[in-house]
């Protein structure tokens, strides 16, 4: 009985590259953020956390990426538990969040270039990244610009290539494309979806546009509330919601919240 | 110290050098009371109160002290910065120790008020004022501005960290400046009349830094005072960096 509970969390922890249990959240104000989240994503999945606003989405991403504490559970990210040494689960992960994190004074190349030394990567190594992201962000006219002059959208180009400078493992999506314009986010989509699939980026998005996480994620949980109400496929939830009709996430996503959280 | 955490003391350098305005004024203030308190009553320094070693080494450490307090008022701008635009949460979410976010705004500018207290110290010497010990001496005046200006930066910082404001660290220069007026800032203990004024003295951090100095200068204090002085700025240090790292978890990211 033993070896098998054990043979299984070992097998868990092989698959799963975020690991999620029991991770409860009561904010000073009374207001319950997390109630009982448990979750397993595996390595390389693209998986989207949904849920109307309030539900407790980003206090689950801030608990994750180590922002914040949670008053109960576990989680593991790569097999890494926080406590001991956070620094290790920063190496792993990028986060890009809905507000920009970037410093207006800095230029767009020095920004990427110091992001990467705090990252411990060598200054040449360190050019060379940057000098691939400002292509792959279409910000090479922009290089030697201070990030506080750049345009809205281009601000918001750069803050997602900070996030990825180091080479993640794990990348956090907190509502990234706001504010992008559809060439933008076309251009930012094709980037992510590209390392989920060449390089076995795990993904863990949580946006408002279901359109995106209907074309490019594969699993999804759906939270309301604090609490977890729906954990699997995306084809899986849309046959939930309506099996007769096939529904466009944002569809079967409108017609779930309707009908079981009025 | 890792080269994350010397990455972001640098960068807090650069700024202050970028942004000089808070350190200037500190040394344009403490250049002011040099100068214009020394052509003033510099006459009074013939005084044998003062030791027959002039005014000019007699009012030399307010130049330091005053230095260290324009310098605090503005400390902690680039951490200020970083907490506006939420550059912050970028350098947080590193796996830089997130101590020295917090430690290298201030070691900056401690490092810079260090800088120009070296610039004072030159135009000091140029000026005629005597070190007694030579190297010695400028080594230990160097020793007290640095504890001193750490004093100041740190509980600067730690109150605009908490207040999230930046207008706030100059709280601090504010509470210090009346000090400066109930110590034996330009006038020696022995020409003091006010007794009262001579009570609070003893019992104003201000009067050992300032006669930690001239012990240190014309020798008109004993080393005692120095001792003290080093002593009561090594503690207030150690708390001002304890409270302003204290602070740290009240920092929105």
């Amino acid at each position: 009985m033993l070896l098998s509970y054990f043979c299984h969390s070992i097998i868990l922890i092989m698959i799963s590259e975020i690991i999620i249990g029991n991770v409860c959240k009561k904010y000073p104000n009374g207001i319950e953020a997390l109630k009982d989240v448990s979750l397993e994503i595996s390595k390389g999945q693209f998986f989207t956390l949904l849920g109307p606003n309030g539900a407790g989405k980003s206090t689950l991403v801030r608990i994750l990426t180590t922002l914040a504490r949670k008053d109960s559970g576990h989680f593991l990210i790569a097999g890494l538990h926080p406590d001991p040494d956070y620094r290790k689960i920063q190496k792993l992960i990028g986060v890009a969040s809905q507000d920009n994190e970037i410093d207006p004074a800095g230029t767009v190349e020095n920004l990427l270039i110091f992001q990467a030394r705090l990252f411990r990567i060598p200054v040449k190594d360190a050019t060379q990244r940057a000098g691939v992201l400002i292509k792959l962000f279409e910000l090479g006219n922009e290089c030697r610009k201070k990030a506080g002059e750049l345009s809205g959208g281009n601000k918001r180009r750069l803050h997602c290539a900070l996030a990825l400078v180091h080479k993640p493992q794990v990348l956090f999506l907190d509502e990234p494309t706001v504010g992008m314009d559809p060439l933008a986010r076309a251009n930012f989509w094709e980037i992510i979806t590209q390392m989920n699939r060449a390089e076995n980026v795990t993904v863990f998005l949580t946006t408002q546009y279901l359109e995106e996480a209907d074309r490019y994620a594969s699993n999804m949980a759906l939270i309301n509330e604090g609490k977890i109400c729906y954990n699997g496929t995306i084809a899986g939830f849309k046959k939930m919601v309506n099996p007769d009709r096939a529904l466009s996430l944002d569809d079967a996503y409108l017609k779930y919240i309707k009908t079981n959280h009025r | 110290m890792n080269s994350a955490s010397f990455l972001l003391i640098n960068r807090c350098i650069v700024k202050l050098i970028k942004q000089p305005a808070s350190p200037l004024t500190g040394f344009g203030m403490s250049l002011f009371f040099l100068l214009v308190y020394n052509a003033g009553i510099g006459g009074i320094g013939d005084l044998e109160a003062f030791g027959n070693a002039g005014y000019l080494s007699f009012v030399f450490p307010i130049t330091i002290i005053s230095l260290a307090m324009g310098s605090s008022a503005g400390a902690g701008q680039t951490l200020n910065a970083d907490m506006q635009s939420g550059y912050f949460k970028r350098l947080y979410l590193s796996p830089a120790p997130r101590t020295i976010l917090v430690l290298a705004p201030i070691i900056a500018d401690t490092l810079s008020s260090l800088f120009f207290s070296m610039l004072l110290i030159a135009i000091g010497a140029a000026f005629g004022v005597v070190f007694k010990f030579g190297l010695l001496s400028v080594l230990g005046v160097l020793l007290l501005s640095f504890l001193w200006s750490l004093t100041l930066c740190g509980f600067s910082s730690g109150v605009m960290i908490r207040t999230g404001q930046h207008q706030s660290a100059s709280i601090v220069t504010n509470a210090v400046f009346p000090l400066l007026f109930l110590s034996t800032t330009f006038l020696p203990r022995e020409l003091m009349q006010a007794k009262w004024l001579l009570t609070v003295s003893w019992a104003n951090p201000v009067t050992y830094v300032l006669e930690g100095n001239r012990y240190l200068l014309a020798g008109t204090s004993s080393a005692g005072f120095f001792h003290l002085a080093v002593l009561i700025l090594g503690v207030t240090s150690i708390l001002s960096v304890v409270y302003a790292l204290s602070g740290a978890g009240k920092i929105k990211v």
